[in-house]
């Protein structure tokens, strides 16, 4: 029996009716698996990856127990600066894959589609606007989000301060860097800070903001160590997995908890046996419900899942003696902000780094700006001799992705490298 | 010739180069290249414009950073036209000194990479004398008069020509188009400071979506409440920052809105001709404005006949009514490879069933996807107003009607005199319809007219949850594969059919009585399922596919 479907039901009855109480069902269901997960924790689960487990869940959490101390963001946003006001930042990305996670997001999805919202845009988005129209999902203290990347955010959270009054500050990111584009970031963080001081009523601490930053550097440096020991270890890992990994690489970087997450990592690698499979890289979103990709992917050495690039997109060392124009750059010089000749060399550079056998690109409903360009990044694989393989579905809405259309393309690009390597041979 | 998109485009700069350029508006067909070059899911503006773009002889073409879809045709543009000048100028989304200081050296950097590309120069004098020749014509200009029955205004998404010309064809008066390129360039020149205030009035336009100020855009057409009937919300299909603001329209104001979607292509007016002129037709009812009353000539027994003919895209209907309202007779037949020969067909087998001849019959009154194509036709409503005419005519009670028919569904609400008040319909997509019924059973190796019933003996209750025909045919394919039982999955797909009927319903309102027509409307299965999900029972009446066709029928009786 799927339990969690039957869940999901009870909870979809409630919320047409109490959606207050559909909420305490999805606390008291994340409150149950965050318990399980300690207790009787998967023991082909690393370490490192059960602290991951617990930062992602008391993270989502904090946001659905204490809402007037949370800031909903997406996952660009400059949290570093919200977590020195003592904001829960929660990006409307992840609150939609745990409502997924509870497996209501059909219910959700169709509650903003009836409302009028275009069913072809990104079910992140319609997820988390169906959770807050309905009143499942409770409002936050505020939102910040930034311009660059995805168009729907800015229409999302101004829908939301229309719809809700949550009031939202928007950073303008330019498509590329310039002093002048930077300048205009800084002024906009200014003005963030103040707005953030006037709403909670305390002043920054800007040796606060130097800490997280500095924080931060040290994360990425202990991320970076592990990518590279990782290229010749098998470190077990599920595309949920990869997932979370968006909370400690963007939502809850510069916490100590973060910090302390990435130099297990590090540390926890070196324990793990050589690797003897396939190393895929994997861009964009992922499907973690999807059975077949779960079969060939989660904790499988075989086919074995790298990194995916969305926590790669801004590794460089930030100047924690200048925070606002540290984080202005982090956001100009993103890689995916800009021409996608940007993101196309970032590819390159990684599949040669970590010696990837193979790339998987997965084109997920609704993101324009990653499928749009997707056939240029399989002309540059192609030169590098890299095979790539681009699925369509949902990451999130089941409805979307079909098995035995996925099955067919995994299965037959799995046979596909798996020749390579024996002609190779 | 440099082609254009965005209205934040400094066209203007280029004029001043003495460079033509011209705003893109395509007129493609197909999405062949874009489909493979870019992705099937990108906005059907942009691929159009990507189709264009590759067929025409642009010299270049500047694109702003406005949308995730043109950012990406730029990377596309750039790699497959190498020797054009392609620019991508980066647009700020707020409208401050920082980004208006930012924005004018955005404009000059792209004005020194087409000087390097072409060999021209810029000079700012000459755009001074530009813009101040244009400020001048400003003022000559006068408001048309215009004498038409309705007045709309135009939102969303940019509209091709053919939408506008559908709209003033019927004789709309368009008093104001706010989609994304309907305003017009009105510059004040400041001689001092000519390409900063040039740069900050640009910014300073009715601010589209992707603008960050974009709120309560409606202030704008204050001037407009006293004239305004209703309110055209056009978007295209995978552009979705328009139907944001359609959904906080919707429950703010208290004016008729349409929403339409098309795909950017040439077909596209015929895609949205139906909903559109039903919107007009029930908003001169709403105004009470007559159609005109003809006098006519009776039949030899002194009785007067009028037809109605419901040309749909699986069957050709008809009826013939007297002048007491009664049925004479009716027929439906299905409609063919050609609508104009199915309905020649019908003409002559309904007339032998009456036992009256062509020239007994006053009027004909056409309706259905086909009605434009039948030439005998005196008269054409759309089969929206139809469907409310016949559903009334059956029973006064309905209130809200769903109608699935061969190519489309619809909801319909009523009021009390049988009146169109609101109505949606799917949208371009099969799912849902009689022909995905059709396709479906082919699948199964199902007669079309057992699959009702035999979806009625399932055990295992299946969900087919994929809501595309293309993925719900793969997904029965599977369990078919799976050796699952017909009636199951018959039953499922009816859950499913019930589920998207559901939603169309719910956006009109779940107002009883209900009532379904169509042919559709023939499947006990269907119907059981619509009924489980709506907790009510449907009303369905004898013969539910000639309804459109009663409705014409009692439309020619007006006259």
């Amino acid at each position: 029996m799927d339990y969690v479907k039957k869940y999901g039901e009870l909870i979809k009855d409630k919320a047409g009716v109490k959606p207050e109480r559909a909420r305490s069902m999805i606390r008291l269901g994340l409150r149950a698996e965050n318990a399980r997960t300690k207790l009787l924790p998967n023991k082909e689960m690393p370490k490192a990856f059960r602290m991951l487990t617990h930062l992602a869940m008391k993270s989502v959490l904090k946001a659905l127990d204490h809402p007037e101390k949370s800031c909903w963001t997406n996952i660009f946003a400059p949290v570093e600066i919200m977590q020195c006001f003592g904001l829960q930042c929660v990006s409307m990305e992840c609150l939609s894959s745990f409502m997924s996670g509870f497996k209501i997001e059909d219910y959700l999805i169709d509650y903003a589609q009836n409302e009028g919202i275009a069913s072809t845009l990104c079910s992140y988005h319609k997820n988390f606007i169906g959770g807050v129209d309905s009143g499942v999902l409770p409002k936050a203290a505020m939102s910040v989000t930034t311009s660059m990347i995805c168009d729907g955010n800015i229409n999302t959270f101004r829908h939301m301060e229309q719809k809700h009054q949550v009031e939202s500050y928007v950073l303008d990111i330019p498509n590329t860097y310039s002093p002048e584009a930077e300048r205009y970031v800084v002024g906009q963080l200014q003005e963030l800070i103040e707005l953030l001081e006037t709403k909670t009523g305390q002043m920054l601490d800007m040796n606060e903001l130097q800490a997280a930053i500095q924080r931060e550097n040290e994360s990425k440096e202990y991320y970076k160590a592990f990518l590279k020991e990782q290229k010749h270890r098998y470190y077990p890992n599920t595309m949920t997995l990869d997932l979370y990994m968006l909370f400690a690489s963007h939502l809850n970087i510069g916490t100590q908890e973060t910090l302390d997450f990435f130099k297990c990592l590090a540390e926890d690698v070196k324990t793990y046996p050589e690797f003897d499979g396939k190393g895929i890289l994997w861009v964009h979103l992922m499907p973690y419900y999807q059975e077949t990709l779960q079969q060939y992917m989660n904790y499988q050495e075989k086919y074995y899942i790298q990194a995916c690039d969305l926590n790669l997109d801004y590794m460089e060392p930030l100047d924690a003696a200048h925070p606002l124009e540290a984080l202005a750059k982090k956001m100009i010089l993103n890689i995916y902000n800009g021409p996608y000749e940007r993101k196309v060399e970032m590819i390159r550079h990684l599949v040669k780094e970590f010696q990837s056998d193979a790339v998987i690109h997965f084109c997920h409903w609704g993101c324009k700006q990653s499928s749009g360009g997707v056939m240029l990044l399989k002309e540059a694989m192609r030169e590098e001799n890299v095979p790539m393989l681009i699925l369509d579905g949902d990451a999130l809405d089941r409805r979307n992705s079909h098995d035995g259309q996925i099955k067919t393309r995994l299965q037959a690009f799995l046979e596909l490298i798996d020749n390579i390597e024996e002609d190779k041979d | 010739m440099i082609g254009y998109v965005c209205k934040y485009t400094p066209v203007e700069v280029f004029e001043a180069m003495g460079v033509e350029i011209r705003r893109i508006q395509p007129e493609v067909t197909n999405f062949n290249q874009a489909d493979t070059l870019m992705h099937p899911n990108i906005c059907s503006f942009t691929k159009s414009v990507l189709e264009d773009v590759l067929a025409g002889d642009y010299e270049g073409v500047v694109l702003t950073t406005c949308c995730d879809s043109i950012r990406r045709l730029y990377d596309v543009l750039k790699q497959q036209c190498p020797d054009k000048f392609l620019y991508l100028l980066d647009v700020p989304r707020k409208v401050n000194d920082f980004s208006t200081e930012m924005y004018r050296k955005n404009i000059l950097d792209m004005v020194h990479a087409y000087e390097a590309f072409s060999g021209k120069t810029f000079d700012e004098t000459v755009l001074k004398q530009l813009l101040e020749r244009r400020e001048a014509g400003q003022n000559l200009r006068t408001a048309p008069k215009n004498k038409a029955s309705v007045h709309i205004g135009l939102m969303g998404a940019r509209c091709s020509k053919g939408i506008i010309d559908l709209l003033e064809n019927r004789g709309v008066d368009i008093l104001f188009d706010m989609t994304c390129t309907g305003l017009k360039r009105e510059f004040h020149v400041e001689p001092d400071n000519l390409l900063q205030a040039y740069a900050w009035q640009l910014l300073n336009q009715v601010p589209c979506l992707r603008m960050v100020k974009a709120v309560n855009r409606e202030n704008y057409m204050e001037g407009f409440k006293d004239r305004l009937d209703g309110i055209l919300y056009h978007t295209v299909q995978f552009c979705d920052n328009y139907a944001y603001e359609y959904t906080n329209l919707k429950q703010r104001l208290d004016i008729p809105l349409l929403m339409v979607e098309t795909d950017a292509t040439k077909q596209c007016e015929g895609q949205i001709r139906t909903r559109v002129e039903a919107f007009i037709e029930s908003l001169k009812i709403a105004k009470g404005a007559s159609i005109g009353k003809k006098s006519l000539k009776k039949a030899e027994d002194g009785k007067m006949y009028v037809l109605g003919i419901d040309s749909g895209s699986t069957s050709t209907n008809a009826v013939i009514l007297n002048e007491n309202k009664e049925i004479v007779a009716f027929d439906v037949v299905r409609t063919g490879a050609k609508s104009g020969e199915s309905a020649e067909r019908i003409l002559a087998e309904i007339l032998e069933r009456a036992g009256l001849k062509r020239e007994d019959i006053s009027l004909i009154v056409s309706t259905g996807y086909g009605r434009v194509s039948i030439p005998f036709a005196d008269e054409n409503v759309t089969e929206i107003s139809c469907h409310g005419r016949g559903a009334h005519y059956f029973n006064p009670d309905v209130r809200t009607i769903l109608d699935i028919g061969g190519q489309d569904s619809k909801a319909i609400r009523l009021n009390e005199n049988g009146e169109v008040v609101d109505f949606v319909m799917n949208d371009k997509c099969a799912a849902g319809t009689g022909r995905f019924l059709e396709m479906m059973a082919r699948t199964l190796e199902m007669d079309i007219s057992e699959m009702g019933p035999e979806s009625l003996k399932w055990k295992e209750d299946i969900d087919i949850s994929s809501m595309c025909s293309v993925f719900a045919e793969s997904e029965v394919i599977s369990l078919i594969a799976l050796n699952k039982e017909k009636a199951d999955i018959a039953h499922g797909l009816h859950k499913a059919i019930a589920n998207k009927s559901y939603s169309l319903l719910k956006r009109v309102g779940l107002n009883e009585t209900f009532m379904m027509t169509g042919g559709v409307a023939k499947n006990p299965g269907v119907v059981k399922a619509v009924e489980e999900k709506l907790g009510s029972k449907l009303f369905i009446c004898k013969e539910p596919e000639i309804v459109g066709a009663l409705g014409a029928a009692l439309f020619g009786l007006d006259k």
